[in-house]
């Protein structure tokens, strides 16, 4: 048992009315007991049954448990009970989504995205999502005679496969079958589209992403400090490659790699059009 | 002012052209070893942006199994950092905008072979 968990154990078992056991529930969730999650979640909410919070926990545990439906109606109480609540428009897109219901997932993450539009984790399922919309939207109308309306779109799965096959070979046309590669991060390292396979065939593009976390961040601010205004790019050379980066729309990063026998002004003009691409192509769906 | 045993390696790379300052300083942490820049320059501000950039950087190349990385550019509306490093050191040096980049890059990969 975590010290945290053994605190907030202790606390709750001080004052059983206490609001501590979202915090202690929430722990148990991250540290994967969630039987144990559900109890504390359950008996909470009998003393504070009008907490929305405390159902944004709930249904957060449902959604570990892959209990989707039950998850979807405890976040329809939060926003009964908090219109508006972040959390549970997020977790409501993310039940829809998974469902396979993308209007109704674009609706709630939307919503969330206006609220906040900083956090990378919405932007990017709203970008699935809206790419999605877009492949089942445009099934539909290729497949329509006159009678529209009993055109099936395009399954979700279907769709999901397509956006997925989009966005890594999102890059593929500039870079040909040179020995380079491109990649478009969102604001906490996650791959948007491209790959990074390395040349023992390894797809290590997560790693690349993970590793610059942060730095769109540390590039601002060091050009912020020393007063060299916006910064446009990095680029780094190693014994065997040129890496060159540069921020793409408001959070995103593209990154080219390339073997070092390529020169680094076609790294930079790779890199151009690779943050053109990645622009207009995030542009569709904002 | 005193001299230290990168006073050399520092001359020879805040006599070029559209240089504003240089450093050498640690990369683990970012502390400043020894530095040479113009009034209005931060410093310590610059050991440690750039060292969390080079960093960051080496963590990346390691990632995607590309190596020791040499030098390192940020390109930005009015000026240059460029860095190279060597074990923990890395020379720093800020420019420009009409700085001569591609001799910046040699003369700082000349420079980075007295780092030890």
């Amino acid at each position: 048992m975590s010290d945290d968990i053994r605190r907030l154990s202790d606390e709750l078992a001080r004052d059983p009315s206490s609001l501590v056991f979202i915090q202690l529930g929430e722990e148990l969730r991250r540290s994967g007991q969630l039987d144990l999650a559900m109890r504390v979640a359950v008996r909470g909410l009998e003393r504070h049954a009008n907490d929305a919070d405390a159902h944004d926990l709930l249904a957060r545990i449902h959604v570990d448990r892959a209990e989707l439906t039950a998850a979807h109606e405890e976040w329809s109480t939060v926003l009964e009970l908090a219109p508006g609540h972040l959390g549970a428009q997020k977790g409501v897109g993310y039940v829809l989504f998974k469902q396979g219901r993308l209007v109704e997932a674009e609706r709630y993450l939307s919503a969330a995205s206006e609220q906040n539009d900083g956090d990378p984790s919405i932007s990017t399922a709203l970008h699935m999502v809206r790419r999605m919309l877009h492949f089942s939207e445009s099934a539909a109308a290729g497949t329509a005679g006159d009678t529209a309306s009993a055109v099936d779109p395009e399954p979700p799965a279907e769709a999901g496969r397509r956006v997925e096959e989009e966005a890594r070979r999102l890059f593929a046309e500039i870079l040909g079958e040179g020995e380079q590669t491109a990649l478009l991060l969102d604001a906490s390292g996650l791959v948007t589209a491209g790959v990074y396979i390395t040349e023992d065939g390894r797809d290590v593009a997560q790693e690349v992403g993970a590793s610059l976390a942060g730095i769109r961040d540390d590039a601002a601010r060091a050009s912020a400090q020393l007063g060299l205004g916006k910064w446009a790019s990095v680029t780094f050379e190693t014994e065997v490659a040129t890496v060159a980066m540069a921020p793409v729309h408001e959070d995103s990063l593209v990154l080219v790699a390339a073997a070092r026998s390529v020169p680094l002004g076609l790294v930079r003009r790779v890199l151009l059009q690779c943050g053109r691409r990645a622009g207009a192509w995030l542009e569709t769906t904002s | 002012m005193s001299t230290t045993q990168f006073t050399g390696l520092m001359a020879s790379l805040t006599r070029q052209r559209g240089v504003l300052g240089c450093l050498v300083v640690s990369e683990r942490d970012g502390i400043i070893v020894d530095a040479d820049v113009r009034t209005g320059v931060d410093d310590a501000a610059v050991a440690a942006l750039a060292a969390a950039l080079y960093r960051r950087a080496r963590l990346c190349s390691e990632a995607a199994g590309l190596a020791t990385v040499n030098f390192l550019q940020l390109e930005a509306e009015h000026g240059h950092i460029c860095a190279a490093g060597r074990d923990d050191l890395v020379a720093v040096v800020v420019a420009e905008k009409g700085a001569p980049v591609a001799q910046l890059r040699t003369a700082i990969l000349q420079a980075v072979e007295l780092l030890a």
